[in-house]
Order: structure tokens, then sequence, then C-alpha cells
């Protein structure tokens, strides 16, 4: 038993060729077969792909998933200076492919959107002006969005040299012009603007919506986001790949286990390097408990919003126990920093199978009492049900992933669609409703802790007893330490080890799994240094934050609120 | 294998007449919270919170606190500051400058260790790449400061003290004895051998000796160096 490997691509980059072929646009792009199939096109051209990925029958790209830049000014063998890639799955066909998109003017880098085409591309547009500088011409609202309005230059370019202090003022904001100006219009009683948050009890992080109030409803609405923008994705170009775990732990702090292993899994993946079946099964476990108080502290703090106390103490109780469990395995109860390319930093304590067997048994008792609770009760049901309604068609549009898509009707869970690790072997159901509204997605989450807790007592049956955490590959995990102390040899891997960095071959990879709230993927970029030369994390909150300004039209503030509970937006993960 | 479950089949859509009446079901989650709040009241043991700062979290011999410097047996620091620590960091909190110790077989020792716990992340990396099992870390996880300077423990604040290890206890370091691995045979933690000034006597005896005072370490430690020895 090893990291299941994936199958072979050949056969879908082979059909896309084929379809390719027949279509006007054979002459302008050229599929290569990668970790994924890839498409390199020309930026005109790439509005007219985009369309063909997503409508032809042999496609159906439909559900959009990622678009970064890339700064290739210091890597070799590269056409052009920068480049946008895209990433995009085919519910239907269940695949995912990338677009490879070079872009040709070095001093003034521009493409056409693909906004119209997909939705969901909008935000991640903004993100790669604000970042790279990108002209994404057509785009109907092409503004920072990380970085502050008065920030001048582009982060992520190589030539950007971090550690610059900037001070910025309230002032400087730039505030959406239909905020600005006054709507009084016959018949009106009240018309006004107000800002919910950035620090409101509700945002639960530092988010900031300006909404347009037609009396209680909402007409207009609009999210500023950044307020926690840390450079994450320009920390990990100057640090080596094992130093990223800690960064890793602060994008969604609340299951901070999934992202480290996501971002191992894509290393690993790059080395070839293999995990021993007790690593792979005790990231599992942990990260399915991660699961379980991601979705805990999402119905709790919803449940809070709109007025429901003791739900949020049984569940963060759960967490509490859960938090004592992750404490034990690695020293830190948030930041957990467990994980390491090639295994996990120590073995778990002895006790670990029972602790985790007793958890088992405590959580299910809290779940019933929450269900006891809110489940038939009239004020939950009318605050919840009907409210932030999202059918499965904009749900698609809108890039959602997670618990956010599956509760409006699509089954799309990285741990079925494309079972990772140990997941084929599991007996679990992935939860849906059809509904679509903020009660399927509570009902969603709930049912999903159960089967977490159901993947978890399986994980735990064929758990081997013992045996090593981590691969004994030392060029990849740091030698044992009593060889370190004595043995010359080990010490001198030790040494390059930490002074130098892992060497990860010089290629690319994009490697997704499934985080709390969605699709959590890393693609890498190595050049064979110590560290990524670049590393972007597709953070599923951000999708989904995206769809919140359209979902709260037409309800009323009080509707905004339970429906950003139920998102479940973490800042940590959506600013990075 | 797994198949799909659709929740929202299982749950009646609307309310039944007695649910919508409102009050039988409030009577229902009372019921709910009484009995937590009798358990509580029986047994208050077995509630979470605990009343800080009267009374402490149990935390687990791993844990990630602050740090200490391990000594050898003559009282020595273990440490023999070679950078590693301070290159596996990826806070850069770590500060040391090198210089020759006069005993010959100690050959270096730390001038300056500093942490800046301001920057620390506690993600007990720098306890992993410890190569002479010269930094621990203890469960000692209070630590509040008035000043940014004071945040900044140097060898003094960092070296091991019985009477921390005795309120706090060890917490995260390179092995755990009695945890399923064996604790290796640690060379470090024995004295070595007194080079009783060999090489100041060589100096004098006019023996040219390459000059090994280093003033700074290789890649991040540079720049923090770069302030003691200018």
């Amino acid at each position: 038993m090893t990291i299941a490997t994936e199958p072979a691509l050949s056969a879908s980059a082979e059909r896309l060729r084929g379809r390719l072929a027949g279509s006007p646009l054979a002459a302008r792009c050229e599929v290569t077969d990668r970790d994924l199939p890839t498409i390199e096109v020309a930026p005109d051209a790439w509005p007219a792909l985009a369309r063909f990925l997503r409508d032809d029958p042999e496609c159906r790209y439909d559900l959009f998933i990622d678009l970064f830049g890339v700064d290739n000014l210091r890597r070799a063998g590269q056409k052009t200076r920068f480049e946008t890639i895209v990433h995009l799955h085919s519910l239907p066909r269940n695949e995912h492919v990338r677009v490879k998109i070079p872009l040709t003017d070095e001093k003034k880098p521009a493409l056409p959107t693909a906004s119209d085409v997909y939705p969901a591309a909008n935000w991640f547009e903004r993100e790669a002006f604000d970042l790279y500088g990108f002209d994404f011409t057509g785009h109907p609202d092409l503004r920072r969005i990380l970085c502050h309005d008065a920030f001048v230059g582009h982060a992520l370019r190589k030539d950007y040299a971090p550690g610059q202090r900037w001070f910025f003022a309230e002032e400087d904001m730039v505030a959406p012009e239909w905020a600005t100006q006054t709507d009084e219009r016959a018949g009106h009683f009240e018309t006004q603007t107000i800002s919910i948050g950035p620090s409101h009890p509700a945002t639960h992080g530092i988010i900031h919506l300006i909404a347009r109030l037609e009396g209680e409803k909402i007409i207009r609405a609009e999210t500023n986001i950044g307020y926690l923008h840390r450079c994450f994705e320009k920390m990990s170009e100057t640090h080596q790949w094992n130093q990223i775990i800690p960064y890793c732990d602060r994008l969604n702090y609340v299951s901070a286990m999934i992202n480290g292993v996501g971002f191992v899994r894509t290393a690993e993946k790059m080395l070839g390097v293999e995990v021993p079946d007790r690593g792979v099964l005790v990231r599992t476990i942990l990260s399915e408990f991660s699961r379980v108080m991601d979705h805990c502290v999402c119905i709790g703090a919803n449940l809070v919003d709109i007025g429901a106390l003791s739900n949020f103490i049984y569940l963060y109780q759960n967490r509490e126990n859960i938090y004592d469990l992750i404490e034990a395995c690695c020293g830190a109860r948030l930041t957990v920093s467990y994980v390491r390319v090639g295994g996990l930093a120590i073995d778990v304590p002895d006790d670990f199978v029972p602790r985790c067997r007793s958890l088992l048994e405590s959580i299910p008792l809290f779940l019933a009492d929450v269900e006891k609770l809110v489940n038939n009760n009239r004020i939950v049901r009318q605050r919840l049900q009907g409210t932030g309604v999202v059918t499965r068609e904009q749900a698609i549009a809108w890039g959602l992933t997670g618990p956010m898509l599956r509760a409006s009707g699509v089954p799309y869970d990285v741990r079925r669609e494309k079972p990772y690790d140990f997941y084929d072997r599991f007996d679990w159901d992935v939860p849906i409703s059809n509904d679509g509204d903020n009660f399927a997605r509570y009902l969603v989450r709930l049912e999903e802790i159960r089967q977490s807790l159901k993947i978890i007592r399986q994980a735990l049956d064929i758990l081997p007893a013992n045996g090593p955490v981590s691969s004994d590959d030392w060029r990849v995990v740091l030698p044992p330490k009593d060889a370190v102390y004595h043995d010359m040899e080990s010490l001198i891997y030790h040494f390059k080890l930490v002074m130098e960095g892992i060497r990860v071959p010089p290629g690319e990879r994009y490697e997704w799994i499934e985080g709390g709230n969605g699709e959590l993927g890393f693609h890498a970029i190595s050049d064979g240094r110590g560290g990524p030369y670049r590393l972007r994390v597709r953070p599923p909150c951000f999708a989904n934050m995206q769809a919140f300004q359209k979902m709260v039209i037409g309800g009323t503030v009080s509707d905004a609120v339970a429906t950003l509970g139920t998102l479940n937006v973490i800042a940590g993960e959506l600013d990075r | 294998m797994s198949g799909v479950v659709d929740v929202s089949a299982r749950i009646p859509a609307k309310l039944t007449f007695w649910q919508r009446l409102y009050l039988p079901e409030i009577f229902r989650g009372m019921a709910v919270t009484f009995r937590h709040l009798v358990r509580n009241i029986v047994s208050p043991g077995r509630m979470p919170t605990i009343q800080y700062p009267e009374q402490k979290r149990n935390y687990s011999a791993r844990f990630r606190g602050k740090h200490i410097l391990k000594e050898r047996e003559d009282g020595t620091l273990k440490c023999v500051a070679c950078y590693m620590c301070a290159q596996a960091c990826p806070a850069e909190c770590i500060t040391i400058v090198a210089g020759e110790h006069p005993k010959i077989a100690y050959e270096k020792y730390p001038v300056v260790f500093d942490i800046d716990m301001m920057r620390c992340v506690f993600c007990g990396f720098c306890v992993d790449a410890c190569p002479k099992d010269a930094i621990w870390m203890t469960r000692n996880y209070e630590m509040a400061f008035f000043t940014r300077e004071e945040a900044v423990f140097s060898i003094d604040r960092l070296r091991e003290t019985k009477a921390e290890i005795d309120a706090h206890g060890y917490g995260y370091r390179p092995y755990y004895p009695g945890d399923g691995t064996t604790p290796p045979t640690d060379a470090s933690r024995l004295p070595v051998v007194p080079g009783s000034g060999e090489r100041d006597a060589l100096r004098q005896a006019g023996v040219a000796l390459p000059n090994r005072h280093v003033g700074a370490g290789p890649l991040n430690a540079t720049s923090q160096a770069a302030k003691f020895t200018a």
C-alpha cells in the first residue's frame, strides 16, 4: 500500500486534442500532457477557448477552479516572462484541465477577460491584476482586491522587493461609486448605504460588506476583502519547502491540519517520495477530525449569529476535546505544524487509538443535542429555510466547492471524485441537498461530521499498530536523532536538509484535496532550489465569498448575517 | 466505496402542527439544556472550561512553549553556534553570534543567542534542526511583555533552570523517552575534555592558526548578525 497513484492522463489529453482539432481554435492551441492535460493558448484566443471548453459536449469543463499568474523572470527556459494559468473541472467527466496563457507583452501584460464565460473568474482576475498587474481587457470591475487601493506596484512580481513597509489610511480606500451616490426615488420611504464590518461580530474575521438598503432589503452589495492579507504566496517563495508548513497552518486556521497535508502532498508528488501507510492514515484521521472541528465551528457560530447560544457551547466542547488530542500529537492546539514533506514530525503518542475511539463515542452525543435543539425549532427554520438560496446552476457558475456546492445538489467531493490516500477503501456517503438554502448547508455539514467519524472509525481499523510514520529517504526526511548525534553520514544529510532544504526536481504540479470548505489546491512550481519558485494556493473560501455579494441581494440584513455564517468564510484562507 | 445521500429528504421540510405551536419544542429544547446544567452542577470536573489563571490547562509533554538551552554536565551550553536552528526558523527569530571558545575542545560557542519571542511562531523546527540536542522547549506559555525589547530573550533567560522545569516541565524535544521511540545516547551531554588553553599556547609559540572568529552565519542569519559585528 502506498499513496494512490493517479491514472494515466494521456486518454483525456488525446480526446481534448481530437476535439480541438475539429474546431477553428486548433491553430491557436497546443495540447500537452503533464500532471494534468494542459492546453497552451494565445491570449486573444482564450475567451473563445473558454467558451469551447465549457460548452463542447465532449468537454463540459463547467466548474471554474482557479486562475493565477506566474512571473518567469528568474526561471530559465520559459517562452515569456508572464503567464496565466487556469484550472477548470468538468463535473460530468470528472477531470481537471489546465490552460496556460503566455502573455507576450512583457511591459504591459494583457489578456481578454473570461468573466463573461465563467462568472467565477471575476475575483480571480482581479487578484491576478492586483498581484501581477495583468490587464484583463473587458473586465467589468478591474480593481485591486487583496492589497490596499493606495498600494503601488505588483507584489508577486519577482522584481518587487519584499520587506517594504507601507502605511495606509482609511481615507485612501476607494469606496464604490454607487455607495457614495444617493438614490432617492419617488415612493421610497428610506434608502441608505451601510457598512457591515470590517470588524463586526457577524463577519467572524475581518470582512467588509457595503450594502445599499431599501427599507430592510439589500438591493446592492459589495464585499471588500484583503484585511488579513499577509503575502502567503510571496513568503513561500523565500522559504524552504518544510518552512512553509507553519504558514499553511494559518491559512484555514480552523482546520489547520488539512492545509499542511494538502501542501506536503504536492511536494511529495513532485519528489516521488512515498509515505508509509501509518503516516498517511494518521494524516487522514487528524484531517477528518479537523474537518469535524471546521464544521462544528461553522454550525456553532452560525447558530450564535441567529441567536441560539447553547449549540455553540456543545459543539465547541467537541472542538476542545479534538484540540486536546491534536496537542498530544504535535504540541500545539491551533497551529499544528505536524506534517513534514515525507511523513510526520513525530509518531503519535501511545494512547492515540483509544483517545480517538473515545472521541468517536462522545462527538455524536453532542450532535444529537444540537439536532434536538435546532432541527424542528420554528425560529431556526424561519431564519434558515429559504434564505441565501443558491441554485445548482448558480453554484456551478460561481465556482463554489465543498459543502456550499453539495448543498445545491452537486455531489462533488474530491475525496470521492479523485480518491487520494486511502479514501477509496472507506465506506462513506457524500451528503447532498437539493434545496441550496442556509438550512440545507447546515444539514449537509452536520451529516458530513457523521461521515467523517465513519471514515475515522475505518481508518483506525486499518491503522498499523506500529511502524514508521515517515519515509526513510534522507534526502527528504531528517534522519533519526540517534544517528545524527553519532554518525557522520547522517549528520551530513541532516545538515544539507536544514541548510539547503529539500531539492525538489524542477517542474510544476497541481494537487488538490478536500478542505473544510471545498477544493483546496496547491500549485507548486520548482526550479530545483530548496524552496518553491512559485506556490499558488487555491483557497475554497475565495470563490465562496465572491458569491456572497450576489446571494444577499433581495434578502434582509438579518438574512445576510445567517448566509455569511453558512458560507463559513475563514479570513486567513480568504486573504492569505 | 462511497455513495450519495440526500440529507434534506430525511427531514420533513414542513413542521408539524405541534412543532409550529413553538412551545412544545421550546420545552423539549429546555430539557436538553437543563440536562447539561444539572450534569455540570453534579460533576463540575466534566466541564471543559477552566478558571484561568487560578487553574491551568494540563498540556502534553510535547507542548511547544518557551525554549531552553540545554547544558553539558560541566555547566557550559551544549550549543556550538552552528546556525542550523537560525536557518531552519521560518520566522527568522533566532540571532546567533558565534565566538571562539578559549578551550580548544569546545571550539565554538554562542556569544549571542537571542530568540525574539514576538516573532517566534513556536513551530519547533529549531528543536528538530539541532544536531547537538542543545535546544528544547518547555511547557511554559506565560510570556507577557510590556516592551518589544523585553520580548527578545537572551542566553541568560534561555538557559535551562531547575526552577523553570519544576514549575512547567519539559515540552517539545527531539525524542521522547517512554513514548515509543528509544532515547538516543546523548554524546553531547558529557563535558568535553578541557583543552586548557592549548590554542593560546600554540599561538604564543608562533604556530599559524587559522583565524576562526565567526561573525555571521550563513543566509538569513547574516542580516541579523550584522548589527552585532558592526
